[in-house]
């Protein structure tokens, strides 16, 4: 038995902060430890942020956020209609320490602190960034 | 969801000493940006930023961080980060910028 919520959030970057405490709320309720709900409080920002950030410029749509709790996990996935891009080119394995860049942290770090996630880009469409992290054993 | 940030330059040991508290996002970043440029424009000088406040950054955050890290090269002064919880100590690790922006690293 999984339970769905759905969030319509417009992008811009004052709502970034709204979606990270609606999902740590619902993270924390679904009975995640504090560092769970650390790790996927910063990965749905950093998927959000990358929707804002990489938008059409001038063209402020909605994207959606949907989460599903249940059976010892959360799914999380961000989905725009910004335009997509070319996922090739965010596939770094790690961070050259002589040159560091700022840009392309984002995917880097929802990578390292989810333990599923799964990028689909369509050029001239959208993205969509879905994410798992399961509760762990004890 | 708000970033307080706190600027002051210690004579004695030449150095800025930033404090930051609350949260880096991509709506409070530029905030961020604003006062790291802004001391080093006004003094050369190395930066010490204290994060015992801060609660939460995430990639953009950061993305400032290395920007003035970048900058601050041309004149070999450092910033270092004091202080930063365990949460944000995680992600300075898993990204490897603790290994340039930590004192104890």
């Amino acid at each position: 038995m999984t339970d769905i919520l759905k969030f319509s959030v417009p992008g811009k970057p004052e709502y970034v902060g709204t979606v990270r405490l609606a999902i740590s709320s619902l993270a924390n309720c679904a009975g995640f430890d504090i560092e769970a709900v650390e790790d996927i409080k910063v990965a749905v920002s950093e998927a959000c942020t990358n929707v804002v950030c990489h938008g059409k410029p001038n063209r402020e749509e909605t994207y959606e956020v949907a989460c599903e709790v249940g059976e010892g996990r959360i799914t999380i996935s961000v989905v725009d209609r910004a335009g997509g891009y070319d996922i090739a080119k965010y596939q770094r394995p790690a961070i050259d320490m002589d040159n560091p860049k700022q840009g392309g942290l984002g995917i880097f770090i929802i990578k390292a602190l989810m333990d599923e996630v799964d990028i689909f880009s369509e050029l001239g469409m959208g993205t969509s960034i879905k994410m798992v992290k399961y509760l762990s054993r004890f | 969801m708000s970033l307080q940030m706190q600027s002051n330059y210690n004579n004695e040991l030449e150095q800025w000493e930033l404090k930051a508290k609350g949260e880096v996002d991509i709506s409070t970043a530029p905030k961020l940006r604003e006062y790291l440029d802004g001391a080093y424009q006004e003094r050369r000088a190395d930066i010490r930023l204290y994060l015992d406040e801060l609660n939460y950054i995430d990639s953009t955050g950061l993305g400032v961080i290395i920007g003035a890290f970048g900058r601050m090269q041309e004149t070999e002064n450092r910033i270092t980060l004091i202080n930063p919880k365990d949460n944000i100590r995680k992600l300075l690790s898993i990204t490897s910028l603790d290994r340039i922006l930590c004192s104890d690293n």
